[in-house]
């Protein structure tokens, strides 16, 4: 992969310069592999701090959360995007899919809240159960 | 069947040359002039689907970001695509400098995509002819040199927009090669099938 070999060899002369890191961050969050994934938000988390091109990183940044399934953060990063432009297309598009995924999780979420506790209920009631029978046996002793 | 593309078609050309709002015009059927320019960030994706004749196509659209940082970026976009429209402004001569770029780019990397040289702002040539800086033959003449077709055209009244979209679906249906092909097509693994055991044993 070029943009990596390019980063590396900046790497190496201790001098990455923004466009490079920018190219290799961005490659690395269009990988099925959720640790280049993350590696590359890494590296845009980083660009953001040091860097001018705001709008851009923010974007690819939530990008890479909602990738990652890190919605709540994906979310955060996207609002920046739109405190920057308020009528940008592409970042109004990927809130929504964001909020959508949200939505979902969340009515997921409080499923197998729900589910949880009906084991742990039964667990209660069986280890009940177990505790009388064990005192019904001792008494008979 | 909604949501399968069948030819992809990449968007290239300089910054704020209107490929955005040219893929808006064309999805969406409309322009907004009420908001401000905004550079694309990486690419965008849109689909349409195109009837010619009898037979029915999905286009998917990849518009590409036009600013320089994205250059190195768009190859991933344009491979594999059908068919590529090149973008160039046709009030600002540095855009089409752009177009040659691209040509380069994609008759290097990708052989068989068709190419169409589209101008835009077309608008604004009609209402000053002093504004336009591209000439209409001596762009003919360059496409006729490397095959490619040319269409000027304009997003704000819509002028050609919907022609060369057909005509990119049409020259897309009549590739002999409707589908990208595929590395291990003629490969075949084939599980030899167990024996059948004698009901007697």
């Amino acid at each position: 992969m070029r943009f990596e070999e390019k980063y590396k060899t900046e790497l190496e002369t201790g001098q990455v310069s923004k466009h490079t890191q920018f190219n290799y961050a961005w490659s690395l969050t269009r990988s099925p592999n959720t640790n280049d994934i993350k590696k590359g938000a890494h590296l845009l988390q980083d660009l953001c701090t040091h860097g001018t091109d705001q709008r851009d990183y923010l974007y690819f940044l939530a990008e890479a959360n909602y990738k990652l399934s890190e919605y709540q953060i994906a979310l955060k990063y996207i609002n920046r995007v739109l405190d920057i432009e308020p009528n940008n297309k592409q970042a109004k598009e990927l809130k929504e899919k964001i909020e959508k995924k949200m939505k979902r999780d969340g009515v997921l979420g409080a499923a197998i809240a729900g589910a949880g506790m009906v084991v742990v209920g039964g667990t209660v009631l069986a280890l009940a159960g177990a505790a009388a029978l064990v005192g019904i046996l001792v008494k008979k002793k | 069947m909604a949501n399968k593309v069948d030819a992809k078609v990449v968007l290239l050309g300089k910054e704020y040359s209107g490929k955005t709002c040219l893929v808006e015009r064309y999805l969406h059927d409309r322009f907004n002039k009420d908001i401000p320019y905004q550079n694309t960030i990486g690419a965008a994706f849109g689909a349409k689907r195109e009837v010619i004749d009898d037979k029915s196509l999905t286009l998917g659209i990849w518009d590409t970001a036009g600013s320089e940082r994205y250059e190195a970026m768009s190859r991933i976009y344009y491979r594999g695509a059908m068919a590529a429209i090149i973008c160039y402004d046709l009030t600002d001569s540095s855009s089409f400098d752009k177009v040659k770029f691209w040509v380069n780019e994609l008759r290097t990397h990708e052989k068989n995509c068709a190419i169409f040289l589209c101008g835009t702002k077309l608008d604004i040539t009609k209402q000053d002819k002093r504004k336009r800086q591209v000439d209409y033959h001596s762009t003919t003449d360059y496409a006729d040199e490397i095959h490619a077709k040319v269409f000027e055209t304009s997003s704000l009244t819509g002028e050609n927009v919907g022609e060369m979209f057909y005509d990119v679906a049409k020259t897309c249906l009549e590739k002999p090669v409707a589908k990208a092909p595929k590395e291990i097509s003629s490969l075949k693994l084939v599980e030899p099938k167990p024996k059948k055991r004698c009901p007697c044993s």
